[in-house]
């Protein structure tokens, strides 16, 4: 406690003159039309994307915009509307989907066989984590080449360069999802003697599910659009293509509304993948669990 | 306690076991080996499976007598990226490749950005987001390459295009999704210190959503990265050859995916094998080197993430 002089500012005291009397707003009120309208998400959503159409129709009407360089929303909604009937979108669809599901299937067998050794014994899991390191950072498509050098042109190397997008990916967020298991829960499932599949179908998998579905939606994000990129390649090659050989052709004849009418399947089928079948899988696994809030 | 009734207990009788030899003390501490030292360390053991898949290969190559144009071997892959690096410039065309993705990298951020500070400030914006996101993240940035080459011609601003498409969405999906779930506590006292707009946003909304937008940053890489290679495998050749680049045969247009691809055409198996290894690097690099740096830096420094 020394004797220093210190200058404190001290505000000098003021009373504030004119405040207006408060004034009772509406504490509660019954909410308009329009805002219990536009308080509705799906309402405000969907004006939206109308707007956006409307934009887009007028903007090809107005501008004299090349219709080959630039469709209306109608031209591409009519090219649509008319390859669903007569089949040939479902077919391409039906292309793609078919060596995206090839791809993906054998890519999680794949990569399920990888992290039981992984699971089972350190090497298994160096090994496993010096493949990803390698791997996860190449683009599947770059290997392409190689695919179409080894296996010729077709479907399998397609299913090749598919593989191998989605096999890293769910290696990767699965082994890092198994190694953050709690010990509680390991020593919980060796206490019921659980040793080898079991012991990972029972403790680790269900334990580890949030970084597994991660995996699975990424593998699925890289997946598309490697598969997408792959047909835009070569897909026709193997006689029929699928959606990304159908943008490439159509593009290149100038068939500007088929392009988009194949971008709209695209996105469609994207986010049917992603928020009816991951979102519901969500839903019934992680959710129900109280893993995921 | 009131009513006693009789309760028939099951008493184990008492017994003696027998034939317990004596307990065998084990080591309980000792010295490792040398050999279990060596194995304990990461690094040699990792580096020792990537010897092992190296004279596999290269084994496999010289005695399973395989088609030196199906699959190179090891030694003639390395000697082909040594002389890709040394003598033909390979860091032109890494640099062809990295400078179009920066380009796009930091246009894709600014949109980004742009369209996450009109979803802060309005509902409206934050609707437009959305439905953006929503509709467009699912769609492949490489299937609008056609079209971008309908609309600028075969040339890199083609490129660059597809790649915008491919980082602005993740980024801004990620960004604003972080942004949504800081706790309304951090915002109250961001408003306490009488914050708003642009301050608001850079000195709460960021800081406490880094990690999301780290994520977006990195998807958007890794999206950018595929959609690069797989353009320049594509259309390389030709963006490059009429954009004006070129002089000569030997001159170095034309990114890494150009490089993988253009080498096949050629039956040059082992440059397409030095193609893939140097985007390996790359992205080992770029994923390594300067996000985990970042991550680092950031999230890591200031507690938000472990390990």
């Amino acid at each position: 406690m020394s004797d220093k002089a210190i200058d404190i500012y001290v505000r000098p005291e003021f009373e504030s003159g004119a405040l207006g009397a408060a004034e009772n707003v509406d504490v509660e009120r019954e909410l308009s039309l329009i805002e219990r309208i536009s308080n509705i998400n799906a309402v405000r959503k969907l004006s939206i994307l109308l707007g956006l159409v409307i934009i887009w129709q007028f903007y090809t009407w107005f501008s004299g915009v090349e219709p080959l360089l630039f469709p209306s929303f109608a031209d591409s909604m009519d090219v649509l509307w008319k390859t669903l009937l007569s089949g040939e979108m479902f077919e391409k669809v039906w292309i793609s989907l078919y060596v995206l599901l090839l791809g993906y299937a054998a890519g999680l067998l794949i990569a399920a066989v990888f992290l039981m050794l992984a699971v089972s014994t350190r090497i298994g899991s160096d090994f496993l984590s010096t493949m990803t390191a390698m791997f996860q950072p190449l683009p599947a498509i770059s290997l392409l080449p190689l695919a179409m050098l080894w296996f010729g042109l077709g479907i399998p190397s397609l299913v090749f360069v598919t593989i191998h997008s989605v096999l890293w990916a769910v290696a990767l967020s699965t082994h890092v999802g198994f190694m953050s298991v709690s010990e509680t829960l390991r020593m919980v499932g060796r206490n019921y003697g659980l040793t080898g599949i079991p012991y990972i179908l029972k403790i680790l998998v269900p334990a580890a599910f949030g970084s597994i579905l991660i995996g699975l939606k990424v593998g699925w994000a890289f997946a598309w659009r490697t598969l997408i990129g792959a047909e835009l390649v070569f897909g026709a090659a193997a006689g029929e293509g699928g959606l990304g050989w159908m943008i490439f052709e159509k593009g290149d004849n100038l068939d500007t509304p088929y392009v988009f009418a194949a971008l709209f399947m695209v996105i469609l089928i994207g986010l049917l993948v992603e928020n009816v079948i991951f979102r519901n899988v969500e839903i019934n696994t992680i959710q129900k669990w109280g893993l995921q809030r | 306690m009131s009513d006693i009734k009789a309760i028939s207990l099951f008493v184990r009788p008492e017994f003696e076991n027998t034939g317990i030899e004596t307990a065998v003390v084990g080591d309980i501490e000792r010295r490792l080996s040398v050999w279990d030292r060596v194995s304990n360390m990461d690094p040699v053991r990792k580096f020792s499976v990537l010897i092992l898949l190296v004279v596999s290969w290269e084994l496999y190559t010289r005695i399973g007598d395989v088609n030196e144009l199906m699959f190179p071997t090891f030694s003639a892959t390395a000697a082909a990226l040594v002389k890709a690096f040394v003598e033909e410039g390979l860091l032109t065309n890494i640099w062809n490749s990295l400078s179009l993705l920066l380009t796009g990298y930091v246009i894709g951020i600014a949109i980004a950005a742009g369209l996450v500070v009109l979803g802060v400030w309005s509902r409206f914006g934050s609707d437009l987001l959305t439905t953006l996101t929503a509709m467009l993240n699912p769609l492949p940035a490489i299937a609008l390459l056609p079209l971008a080459m309908i609309w600028f011609g075969l040339g890199s601003s083609a490129i660059v295009f597809t790649l915008l498409h491919s980082i602005i969405w993740p980024v801004a999906l990620n960004t604003h999704a972080g942004f949504q779930s800081v706790s309304e506590t951090l915002r109250m006292v961001g408003q306490n210190y009488g914050l708003k707009g642009l301050p608001y946003i850079y000195k709460i909304l960021i800081p406490a959503a880094f990690p999301a937008i780290l994520t977006g940053l990195r998807i958007g890489w890794a999206f950018a990265w595929r959609t690069l290679i797989a353009a320049e495998l594509v259309f390389g050749g030709q963006v490059m050859d009429t954009s004006g680049q070129i002089g000569n045969e030997d001159s170095n247009a034309g990114g890494l995916g150009w490089i993988i691809f253009a080498n096949q055409m050629e039956n040059q198996t082992p440059y397409v094998f030095a193609g893939l290894f140097t985007v390996i690097i790359v992205g080992i690099l770029i994923e390594n080197g300067i996000f985990r740096n970042v991550e680092d830096r950031t999230v890591r420094k200031w507690g938000m993430q472990k390990a």
